[in-house]
Parts: C-alpha cells; structure tokens; sequence
C-alpha cells in the first residue's frame, strides 16, 4: 500500500530521529510529510522530507494537535510518527482519538510479519516489553525514541510551506522555570552509588558521598530522592523516566528494587545491594547483596576501604 | 464547588508477575493494584474537595481479564479508593476489555462520563505504571472536546485563576488555564493518604457500580489488537551476606569487587 506518512514534532530539532521508521513505513513510494516549527537549521533537516508544513513560532500542545489533524486529513495520510517527546505523545493521542485510531508510544522497534507490522515497546517500568502486532491496512500513529534508530540522508528538494492561520489555544502560557543540575555526569562514571528512601535525612547522604569520594565514585538516586524530596538534583535520578547508566559497578544503598528503577540499572558489570529488608526486590537483581541497616553498614565499608588505602 | 472525576487504572500488581518459564507475563494469573500515579491522582481530588467542596467520582476500566479471576480483585482496589473518601466509584468489566489497547479503554471511560454528566476535572496519573503508554489524559480530552494539561506537579489556585506546573525534562512549565479540564499529575504533587479504619467499614455501604459491554455505547472501526508481554531475563550472581559481623562482611564484599575488577583501592 503506497501512503502518505506524516511525521511531526513541535520541535524541528529532532524531527529526523523519527525519520528511519517513517521512511521504512512508507515502503519507499509514499511521500514524507513533515509538521514542525522552524529553527535556524530547519532547511538542512528539511532536506529528507517532499513536503514541509512549519510554523514560525512555537505552540501549545492543543494548536498543534488542531494543525497536525487539518495536515493529516488533507493528505489522506495512513501514518503519523513523531520523535517521542512528552508534547508529542499527548499531540498524537488526540488526533488518535478523534480519528479513532490505535497508536503505539515509544516504540522500539517494528517487524513485518505478514500483513501485519509487530511493534515493540518497553512495559513494566522498563523490565518487559510488548509485543503488538497491527495490520498493515490501519491508520496508526506512533513515537518512537531519540537516537535509537539508524540515521539516514535522502537529499530531497522539499516544498516548504508556512502555517500563517494558526488556531486559538484554551491553555496560557504563564513562565517557565530551567531546572538546576548537579553538572555531573552519572551517565560516565564508572562507580556509581545510588542512593534511595532509606535515608532518612538530606544531611545523612552524606554517607553515600563519603564512600563515592573514597571510591572515586559519584552519587546518584532513587526517582523520590530527586523528584518528591528535591534533595538532589534531577539528573542524577536513575529510571526509565530519566537516567539510563550502565557503570562497571552500581551500589544501591536504601532502594528497593522497583522495576523502574531497576531498568535503568540492568546494563551494569556488577551490582551490589545494601537493604536492611532482606526480602526487597533489589537483592533479585544484585550480584552480591548485604542485609543490613545502611546507618550502621556505609561508615563501616567507607572506614575498611580507607584503612586499606593507607 | 468543584466536580472532579478521577481516571484510576487497575494495573497488575508489579511484584507479584506470574512469568511463565519462557518469559512471558501470564496477565490472568497476575494479581492487581492500583497504579502508582493515580494514588496521586486521586489525592488532589480529595484535597481539592476539602478546600472547594463538591463531589469526587472514580471511574477504571479493568483491562486485565478474564473477568471471572479479576473481578474480586477489581472491586476490592475500587473499595479502597471509597475508603480513602471518593464518592462514588465505577468500574468497567467485560472480558472484551481483556488486554485492550488505551484506543478501547478511553472510548469506555468516556462512555461511562457520559451518563454522568459534566465535571471540573478529569484527573489520572501521568501513565500506568504497567503499560505507561501515557495515552489516556490527552484521548479523553480529545473526545470530550476540552483541554489538557500533562505531568503536573503542583496546582495552584489565585482568585480566579488556576495554575499548573507540569514538570517537564529541562524544567517546570506553568500554565493558566481554565476547567472544564484534563490534567494527569506526577508522583511529586503530593503524598497519598491511607484510610483509617472507620472509612474502610464505611466504604462498604458506599455506590459501586459496573457497566459491561452492553452498557456502553462504543464505536470503533479500527480492529482489537493482539498483544502480549515479555519479561527481560535477569542474570546475576545474588552472593547474600546476613547477620551482625559488618566488619568482616565489608571486607569480603571489597575483596570480591577487587577481583571482579570493578573497584581499585
Ligand atoms: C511511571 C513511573 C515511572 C517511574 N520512574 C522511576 C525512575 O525512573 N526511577 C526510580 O527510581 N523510580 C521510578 N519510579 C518510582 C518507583 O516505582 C519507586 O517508587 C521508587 O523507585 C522507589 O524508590 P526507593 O527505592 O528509593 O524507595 P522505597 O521503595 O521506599 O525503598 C526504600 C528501601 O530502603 C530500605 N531501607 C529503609 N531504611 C533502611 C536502612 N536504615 N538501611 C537500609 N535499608 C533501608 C527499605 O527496606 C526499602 O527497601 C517510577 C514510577 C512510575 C509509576
């Protein structure tokens, strides 16, 4: 079936990393569609697609569903694929909805099979994926991760065509704060001590830092730790909803083994664990693992490697 | 007053998979709990309600089937959420629901917000904590025809304005919008309560009511998927130290991860 895919993303920056996947759906024939907002390099990422529709300015989530519904009708479209950003998940479900389509979000990865495709995304907080097979005849939309699939170049000569009618929004724009960063990488390091609820203090993590210094270590954490407490910045919060890290050793300390956090831990060389509930599910996924109060286990593991050092 | 209508999801119960020995997640074995970010969900509505008055409904649609193993399940997770102060609680069950896709599961809940006519505020969780394909807030708000606000973290009320601060990756958005409204929430946005034991006797006299099928008025042309679920095997050395001895502990957890060659001293 030859189709018009349409591939969208309120920002154009990452528009492309949604491309492989559109371009494979297309079986080659169908024309590429673009929907974005303009950037300084817009023209350089346009190049992939036949046709561009861009809007000068940056929009609410509602508007863009509104322009993305008039594209996707207007072009007899089958696909709508974006690069999955939480904006661009909610975009797509609402032109899913009124167009009474399914949609697969994140999706990893797509097999055919048949006549139908076999998508897959992860599930279970990242510890399992799902398969989901959907004929080839449906109207479907899709996000797909960053940086997951093959970059590719197809040097077409797009017809660019700017978006002046833009519909109203029902939401305000009312500030925006950035967020401040720790400025650490957790993502290189290769010690990395995580550290979760079991700690009952802000102060106390100091603990953890004493032995990530003795160790040549850095600090991370538990989604709680940053998100609920703010007693860490948030890019050091370790899950599926944030950092993936894959160090040569992660020491989780006070955490109890949730599968999203645990997802985000599964690729490292050596886990250890210290719980003081020798039941929590981090010991599951822990090469070695010690039952203990953390309070009584860190100063003492912190002291022996310092002794040693010497 | 305010009118809220929460959006809870019956998830399955993440430490208590069934996983069959070739992976696979066996659903209809796998016990339930409510979805993590809904308990959130839910307790702004009650927040909301002791400032605002006004009424809190809760409505789920079971997807994990067969209705004859689930449903005992099902109900006792909607009596909690009637302990902890909602008004009145809804629940879908029909196996035509088992494994459905959030297509399905919006079109349900939108049907049954039909037959209760008009709220303030449709609340749910940022996205299951089973399947989190973070669908539904944006699909209700879609079919309902009104807007949404997504990953909010803190609502604030000025006068007449409203205020939500969605919690975005780079930092925290704020937008001023007016109900009627979806807004699914984050973890962040408060600390659930736990019912006293007054509430769960008094939970069991409180309306909880089922729709089937039947009861619903859903169209759709697209096709019921199939899927399935698959857990990633885990391969670790699980080496368990116990007891009061930290110091000799210490150090042979610092001898094997010498020679694991992970740590340098
Ligand atoms: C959609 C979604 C996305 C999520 N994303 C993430 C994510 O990316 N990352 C993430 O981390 N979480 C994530 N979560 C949250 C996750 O489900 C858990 O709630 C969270 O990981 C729990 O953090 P924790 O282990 O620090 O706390 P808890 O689960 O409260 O565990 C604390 C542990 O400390 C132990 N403990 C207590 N006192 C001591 C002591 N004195 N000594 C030793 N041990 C002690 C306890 O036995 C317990 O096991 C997500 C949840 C959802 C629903």
């Amino acid at each position: 079936m030859t189709s018009n895919i349409i591939v969208f993303s309120e920002d154009s920056k990452i528009i492309n990393d949604a491309l492989h996947v559109a371009y494979s759906l297309s079986e080659k024939t169908g024309n590429l569609i673009a929907l974005t907002n303009s950037d300084e390099n817009a023209e350089e990422y346009f190049r992939n697609f036949d046709e561009v529709y861009v809007t000068k300015k940056d929009l609410m989530p509602d508007q863009w569903a509104s322009l993305l519904r008039k594209v996707f009708l207007e072009k007899n479209a089958n696909y709508v694929i974006a690069p999955h950003t939480v904006n661009n998940n909610d975009i797509l479900s609402f032109l899913s909805a009124k167009e009474g389509m399914h949609m697969v979000s994140n999706a990893l990865s797509f097999q055919e099979k048949g006549d139908y495709y076999v998508f897959s995304r992860q599930v279970i907080g990242g510890r399992g994926i799902s398969y989901i097979e959907i004929s080839k005849n449906e109207k479907i939309a899709l996000t797909v991760p960053l940086k997951v699939y093959p970059k590719i170049n197809l040097n077409k000569s797009p017809l660019v065509k700017e978006i002046t009618e833009i519909p109203n929004s029902k939401i305000n724009f009312a500030g925006f704060e950035e967020r401040k960063r720790s400025g650490v990488n957790i993502e290189n390091a290769d010690i990395v001590i995580g550290v979760g609820r079991g700690f009952k203090n802000k102060e106390d993590l100091k603990l953890a830092q004493e032995l990530a210094d003795a160790i040549n270590g850095v600090v991370g954490c538990s989604r709680p730790i940053a998100a609920d407490y703010g007693w860490l910045p948030n890019d050091l919060w370790i899950g599926i909803s944030s950092k993936i890290i894959k160090p040569k050793l992660y020491i989780a300390v006070g955490i109890s083994g949730a599968p999203q956090h645990v997802s985000g831990i599964m690729d490292s060389k050596v886990i250890v664990a210290i719980n003081k509930d020798k039941n929590a599910s981090i010991f599951k996924y822990a090469d070695y693992g010690v039952v203990a109060d953390l309070y009584q286990f860190l100063p003492t593991l912190t002291k022996k490697i310092k002794e040693m050092k010497k | 007053m305010v009118n809220i209508a929460v959006l809870a999801k019956i998830s399955l119960n993440l430490n208590l998979l069934k996983i069959e020995s070739n992976g696979k997640i066996n659903t209809a074995e796998s016990p339930l709990a409510i979805s993590e970010y809904d308990k959130n969900a839910l307790e702004e509505a009650l927040r909301i309600r002791e400032k605002f008055g006004g009424k809190v409904i809760c409505i789920s649609v079971l997807t994990w089937g067969p209705v004859n193993k689930k449903l005992q399940d099902a109900e006792r997770i909607m009596r909690e959420t009637l302990a902890l102060g909602v008004d009145e609680a809804h629940l879908v069950v029909d196996d035509y629901f088992d494994s459905c896709s959030p297509l399905e599961t919006s079109l349900a809940i939108a049907s049954v917000l039909r037959k209760l006519g008009n709220f303030d505020l449709y609340l749910c969780g940022e996205s299951s904590m089973d399947v989190s394909s973070a669908q539904i807030p944006a699909r209700i708000a879609s079919i309902l025809d009104i807007p949404f606000i997504t990953y909010v973290a803190k609502i604030r009320i000025e006068e007449n304005k409203i205020f939500f601060h969605r919690e975005l990756p780079n930092g925290v958005q704020i937008i001023e919008a007016q109900p009627p409204l979806v807004v699914s929430v984050t973890g962040e946005i408060n600390q659930p309560r736990l019912p006293t034991l007054k509430q769960i006797l008094q939970s069991k006299n409180k309306p909880l009511i089922k729709y089937t099928l039947k009861d619903l008025q859903i169209e759709t042309k697209a096709g019921k998927l199939n899927q399935w679920m698959e857990v990633r095997p885990v391969i670790r050395k699980n080496i368990i130290y116990e007891g009061s001895k930290l110091e000799e502990i210490a150090q042979d957890l610092i001898n094997n991860l010498i020679q694991e060659g992970v740590l340098k001293i």
